[in-house]
């Protein structure tokens, strides 16, 4: 299909020109028109599950879930009458009132999805009684907490685990208001195939899944957001550290980032931040003077000066290829590069290499 | 080709293995091997007969005879009988439900006659498993023209003009689809079947499958052929066996004849396909969860567009239709679009197949044309309702669809008029209900069905229906809240408008269209926790009991019956009834109509235990109560409503004066219901125990002549009026005016004041009769002019199960030699000399439903005659006479000349101080409603003084305490009800003395054995 055909519609009043092949929902964006969602999840197959993205379509036999729903010439959408405000209520009264949708604790506080939902429709209290499933929380990993009593079925972190990570751990299991999410067996994530890539625990609108690392160590609003870039490898994927009182609490991938990873991260990139903090890590360079001799701190002039005086010391002895340079798969490749020109260009031998070859 | 003399054709369907036809096959066998008949007679196995409910079912050819529920120890008898023998045996044929009328040939029976196969055609005839068989019956004809003779485009264009519409429930035109998906570019597409049926009650995809699998297959190969398809599938459930089975034979033999697979008919065009089963979700049958589960994922929906005829199965473009859509297609091809659509209505043409299940005669399968008449299905081929009960609704479409109630009987079945009803089509199951069905407790059924299907990915659905059912488990239970009704009907919008898939956006068809049609019933489950039709068992101790319209504690006074203790009986009887005596004898026992054991053989005879009660125990002595309260009150009418609230009133200390027009107390008792249904001692002795207890009854004393409404108004502080319905209605003919013609209730009161003067020929009918009407006044009526020696004939202007009267009155009044006309009406009295000499009568024929749901009758011109006649009594309904009330009372009287009553309240009238109940509110009604509607007067008249004198709440004295003896059986064997003893019918004919003469002490005892303790708590 043409992406570039024009197709004219409008959208609460307003002519707006959209692109065969769009939906509802992005065009609406597009145009800064709002139209809440849950379940969708871009770059995921269109669910259309969570209903709460439903817009009026004249001529239309329903509402219309606009998060699927492909634009066509001529097309008179509505996002706010109330007929789509009541049924939106509806729809999200029965969500809050499926689950034990209690704030007060909730490490999404602040950040929740469906909190946000409620806010915005102005919802005092659902008019059904809160009745939670009791499913026992999963607190058997030291990574991933897993509260399904707060899960609102969206389907999300399944759509991320098959579709985006393509880990297929997740999916649907049991029917109708007893369905859940899992991994197969009803296993909890330790003992199944995942890799805890955390890509479910990004995707969660809720706080059904969340970090346990981040457990009671800092609310959303407490915490300063850092853009950096990974440090475990060379990929070079953009993430963001969530830092209180100079502590990293927690790190997470941003889409918004763009490119190498999209918003993904992997199990190091997302879990394994504890060495910053450790005890045993380097912060200063520290020098050997003799054999035998203990370590000794010195300053980075220091350390750069003693380096350039022994190489070029053994250079001038044995020959430039007498030295060997390896490099790191956690420096970048900018570094890399670098590094393989040092040793080329500067020493003046081709013996260079890198510890991803092997 | 072997000819043999007779072919006996035995069901083999699903529904006739299970009730046993494969042994009957067996045994049917061995028996033609043992008498050396099997070179003459061939038993075929055929598919699904659809009369299932009389399965095992077997019918000889040529005759066509057929035999119904066949054992397979039936066998020699039937083998010596009728083949060897020659002769029928009658005890297996069929038997008419309503006339028991044997119907021995199959296109006789009104069932089968009354159908019009198409789909069905090859029902019960063939033998699914032989190709040949069907080739025989011009099976394949329409794919080898379809292949041969016609472009893709011209088959499209064929099923375009037949005008078939999707039968699996959605009636999307089935030409339109196959279009689309033939626009569609691909050179790969499938075609699909749909045979996962799962509508609760509907079984006709399946009976297809089994009885004409080929008829499929066909279909399959001509879409396929139409949109260009080489291979497809069907979607069959997996609790299908015997259909897959089937299924499996017919694709082999298929591609074995060259009629499916490589190079079909040599014409060079391939298709192939297999059966995929699914494993028993309901949403499988979605078109979009169904393409998905083909593909190995969870079966869920997807939403759309895309279209699956743009992207389907796999994403590539594929039609998608039912079993019994295809098993159409082969025969539009080769008989024509015109053919196919020469039958049906506008919109909706050819047949439709439905599952009759439920509260009907004949269950089966049963194909009729598209707009046939619901009450032609449920009466004329269905049989009716079983038990004479009455027809309550049908529920069409499972659970996605709706029920379409009494009132809507003549409605065509088509797709349009039952959704502007509030139903769908559906695949076709056809559920109906008689009055025992609660339409609260049916609507919670359903929803617990799709709530428990619901695959969970749309909020909606997933949470919606959950919560649905919550609510109406809820009401179910007795614990509905005001708003209740209207948050189902606020979700239901919400969920239709908002689910992803067909089966959200129906799953609130049956709330909505009970609500629709039945919002009463859960105004009154939630209101007054009262279930009609005694489904709701939470709501109640015992059926009975809930069902009595004054709540007698009818398990624990039968308890005390069976347990020889019937005086402790009485005293439970006096708790709720201030005349058991009278009871026991007229009262229309609707207890009895509910009872369970009814379900089993037949009803607990309550009315008579009750009777025998206060026939043998002494009567509990009554002591005067005295007057402690300073308001005086004035009942009009001393018939059982105004007596019931006076005696009420005075046992809360209210000094209490009854005002009777007549010259005895009693009303309709007294002057109407004659003596030998209810002999006058009875009467008075129940009525003076209210006397005893200090209520003044004032005889001939009409207010408005004897007492001025305004002295009433004056005297008293409150007043009851409870003045009856002693008027009858006229007839409206000619000649109404002449002598010699009675009001029904005029006669029988005129009879009951001067009974002396009619016997002793003072007074006199003449020699004939004719009562006109069919309720109990028409039949005291006569059964009075009879024993004034008439002969008499009443004329009855519909059929006999459409008599209001009571079926005892009607056969005992046959009994005593009266001669009933049914399907007669009155045209006109003819007169001699001022005086009644005949009565010109028309013979009636029966046309549409009523909103009664009764079959109306219309003239048979010409079929006038005459019956000459001395007198004629129009006993054809009463009205009240309310001209004592003046018009500036305050107090408002309707068009049908009732009370009004003040909005909200169930006993008030207009004016504050007035209060009504009985026939004066209802029109013409029983003697228990007359009793409760007497307790609701007095427990709202004494709260309002109450509330008047800002006192606290009336507390009733506490009772007696009596101990009930609870016996449950460990097993219970049916027995009948015990037969009620009574004279002879030629004594009766000629005496007043009481009919019935009540059980003795061991029939009592036997017969209160017979109550299962529904009330039991265990």
């Amino acid at each position: 299909m043409d992406r570039r055909i024009l197709i004219n519609l409008k959208i609460d009043g307003k002519d707006i020109a959209a692109r065969a092949g769009q939906t509802i929902l992005d065009v609406a964006r597009e145009n800064d028109i709002y139209i809440p969602t849950l379940c969708y999840l871009a770059g995921t197959t269109k669910a259309g599950a969570c209903r709460v993205c439903l817009v009026e379509v004249e001529g239309a036999r329903s509402l219309v879930a606009s998060c699927c729903m492909p634009v066509s010439p001529g097309m008179v959408v509505k996002t706010n009458t109330e007929k789509v405000r009541a049924a939106q209520k509806m729809i999200v009264e029965l969500l809050w009132s499926s689950g034990d949708h209690n704030c007060l604790t909730c490490e999404q506080n602040g950040n929740c999805e469906l909190q946000n939902l409620i806010y915005w429709l102005k919802i005092d209290k659902p008019r059904f009684a809160i009745e939670a499933p009791r499913y026992n929380q999963e607190n058997t990993n030291i990574m991933i907490q897993r509260d399904l009593n707060k899960c609102v079925l969206c389907g999300r972190c399944i759509r991320a685990c098959n579709e985006i990570q393509v880990n297929e751990v997740l999916d649907f299991s049991l029917r109708g208001s007893h369905a859940k999410v899992g991994p197969a067996f009803d296993e909890d994530y330790i003992n199944s195939a995942c890799v805890f890539c955390g890509e479910c625990l990004q995707v969660c609108p809720t706080g059904a899944i969340t970090y346990t690392q981040g457990k009671f160590a800092g609310r959303p609003w407490e915490m300063e957001k850092v853009r950096t870039t990974c440090a475990y490898c060379g990929v070079g994927c953009q993430m963001d550290l969530f830092v209180k009182d100079g502590k990293i609490i927690k790190v997470a991938g941003n889409s918004d980032y763009g490119k190498p990873n999209e918003g993904s991260l992997c199990v190091k990139g997302r879990f394994g931040m504890d060495f910053i903090a450790h005890p045993d890590r380097l912060t200063k360079p520290l020098i050997r003077r003799a054999k035998g001799e203990e370590l000794q701190e010195a300053s980075w002039d220091e350390a750069y000066s003693f380096i350039a005086e022994k190489l070029a010391a053994i250079k001038s002895a044995s020959g430039a290829d007498s030295i060997a340079g390896l490099s790191s798969a956690r420096c970048t490749n900018e570094e890399n590069y670098l590094f393989q020109k040092f040793i080329r260009a500067v020493i003046g031998t081709n013996n260079v290499d890198h510890c991803a070859r092997l | 080709m072997k000819v043999f003399r007779s072919h006996l054709l035995i069901c083999g369907g699903t529904g006739c293995q299970s009730s046993g036809s494969l042994n009957v096959k067996k045994a049917l066998l061995q028996e033609i091997e043992k008498r050396g008949l099997a070179e003459e007679i061939k038993v075929v196995e055929t598919g699904c007969n659809g009369f299932c409910a009389l399965g095992p079912i077997m019918v000889v050819y040529p005759e066509s005879v057929m035999y119904v529920s066949l054992n397979a120890s039936d066998i020699p008898e039937l083998v010596e009988e009728h083949l060897i023998k020659g002769r029928v045996l009658e005890r297996l044929l069929y038997r008419e439900p309503v006339t028991d009328k044997i119907i021995p040939t199959m296109q006789d029976i009104p069932f089968f006659a009354l159908q019009e196969l198409r789909v069905l055609k090859n029902r019960g005839l063939i033998d699914p498993e032989k190709i040949e068989e069907y080739i025989a019956r011009d099976g394949y004809a329409g794919m080898a023209k379809a292949l041969t003779e016609m472009t893709p485009e011209q088959i499209v264009q064929e099923m375009l003009d037949s005008g078939l519409r999707g039968r699996g429930g959605a009636g999307f035109p089935t030409g339109l689809k196959w279009k689309f998906a033939a626009q569609s570019k691909g050179d790969v597409k499938y075609v699909l079947c749909n045979a996962d049926e799962g509508d609760p009650g509907a079984f006709m995809d399946r009976s297809v499958l089994e009885a004409d699998p080929h008829a499929v297959l066909e279909g399959m190969v001509i879409a396929a052929k139409a949109i260009g398809s080489q291979h497809g599938y069907i979607y069959c459930r997996a609790e299908y066996p015997l259909a897959i089975h089937r299924l499996n034979v017919a694709i082999s033999q298929a591609k074995e004849a060259g009629l499916l697979g490589k190079n079909i008919l040599g014409t060079g065009f391939n298709f192939d396909l297999e059966i995929y089963q699914g494993a028993g979700a309901f949403v499988c049958g979605e078109e979009t969860a169904l393409m998905t589960s083909i593909e190995g994922k969870r079966g869920m929906p997807r939403p759309r567009p895309p279209f699956p005829a743009v992207a389907g199965l796999w994403q590539k473009p594929s039609i998608l239709n039912n079993v019994e859509t295809l098993a159409n297609v082969g025969q539009i091809m080769l008989r024509g679009a015109k053919w196919y659509a020469s039958i049906g209505t506008e919109k909706s043409k050819g047949t439709k197949v439905f599952a009759l299940t439920g509260d009907v005669a004949n269950v089966g399968l049963v194909e009729v044309p598209m707009g046939t008449k619901l009450g032609t299905i449920v009466y004329d081929i269905g049989g009716g309702i079983p038990k004479g009960k009455k027809f309550k609704a049908a529920q069409l479409g499972g659970p996605s669809g709706g029920c379409i109630p009494i009132q809507h009987l003549n409605a065509p079945v088509d797709y349009e008029s039952v959704v502007q009803l509030g139903a769908i089509m559906g695949s076709g199951g056809l559920i109906v209900m008689n009055e025992d069905k609660c339409a609260v407790d049916m609507a919670r059924f359903f929803m617990d069905f799709c709530q428990d299907e619901s695959c969970g990915k749309c909020t909606p659905c997933r949470e919606g229906t959950k919560r649905m059912l919550e609510i109406l488990t809820n009401i179910t239970k007795g614990k509905g809240k005001e708003g209740d009704i209207d948050l189902l009907e606020e979700m239901a919008s919400v969920i239709k408008d908002a689910a992803l898939c067909g089966l959200g956006q129906t799953a609130p068809n049956p709330v909505l269209s009970t609500i629709r049609y039945f919002r009463k019933e859960y105004e009154e489950h939630i209101r007054e926790k009262k279930c009609r039709a005694a489904v709701c068992s939470a709501l109640f101790k015992s059926p009975c009991q809930h069902t009595c319209p004054i709540e007698m504690d009818i398990p624990s006074y039968i308890a005390l019956v069976r347990a020889d203790r019937f005086e402790d009986a009485y005293k439970i009887l006096l708790q709720t009834n201030p005349f058991p005596s009278i009871c026991g004898r007229v009262c229309d026992h609707k207890c009895q109509s509910k009872c369970r054991r009814g379900n089993m053989d037949e009803p607990v005879a309550i009315k008579f235990l009750k009777r025998f009660i206060t026939d043998n125990a002494p009567r509990p002595k009554i002591e005067p109560v005295a007057v402690t309260r300073k308001e005086k009150i004035a009942v009009v009418g001393a018939g059982p409503a105004g007596l019931t609230c006076a005696r009420d009133l005075a046992l809360r200390g209210y000094s209490v004066t009854v005002f009777e027009e007549l010259s005895q107390p009693g009303g309709m008792l007294r002057w109407a219901i004659p003596s030998y249904r209810l002999p006058r001692a009875i009467i008075e002795r129940e009525i003076d125990d209210i006397r005893q207890l200090g209520v003044t009854i004032k005889c001939n004393t009409r207010v408005g002549k004897e007492i001025s409404f305004a002295d009433v108004s004056k005297e008293f502080d409150y007043a009851y009026l409870a003045a009856g319905a002693h008027k009858s209605q006229k007839m409206g003919v000619e000649g109404e005016n002449l002598k010699g013609v009675y009001g029904g209730v005029e006669f029988l009161r005129d009879f009951n004041a001067n009974e002396d003067k009619w016997l002793k020929g003072d007074k006199s009918l003449g020699t004939k009769v004719a009562v006109i009407g069919g309720g109990n006044s028409a039949i005291d009526a006569a059964r009075v002019a009879l024993r004034c020696g008439a002969e008499v004939t009443i004329i009855y202007r519909r059929l006999r199960q459409d008599m209001p009267a009571a079926q005892e009155e009607i056969e005992a009044a046959e009994h005593e030699g009266i001669k009933i006309e049914f399907m007669v009406a009155p045209l006109k009295i003819i007169g001699a000399g001022g005086k009644v000499s005949g009565i010109s009568c028309q013979r009636m024929t029966t046309g549409d439903f009523d909103a009664s749901g009764r079959k109306k009758s219309v003239a048979i011109p010409g079929s006038e005659f005459t019956l000459q006649v001395d007198s004629v009594i129009a006993a054809i309904g009463q009205v009240p006479d309310l001209s004592f009330v003046p018009q500036d009372s305050g107090v408002s009287v309707n068009k049908w000349n009732c009370f009004d009553l003040e909005k909200g309240s169930k006993s008030r009238t207009t004016n504050t101080r007035f209060y009504a109940g009985g026939d004066a509110v209802t029109g013409p009604d029983t003697v228990i409603a007359a009793i409760a509607a007497g307790h609701q007067a007095a427990a709202d008249l004494d709260a309002a003084i109450r509330r008047t004198n800002k006192e606290p709440i009336y507390e009733a004295p506490a009772r007696e305490k009596i101990e009930i003896p609870l016996i449950i059986d460990e097993e219970t064997l049916e027995s009948p009800q015990t037969k009620m003893p009574e004279l002879e019918s030629a004594v009766r004919k000629t005496s007043f003395a009481e009919v019935e003469l009540g059980f003795t002490k061991e029939e009592a005892i036997k017969e209160a054995c017979r109550c299962l303790r529904c009330d039991a708590q265990l």
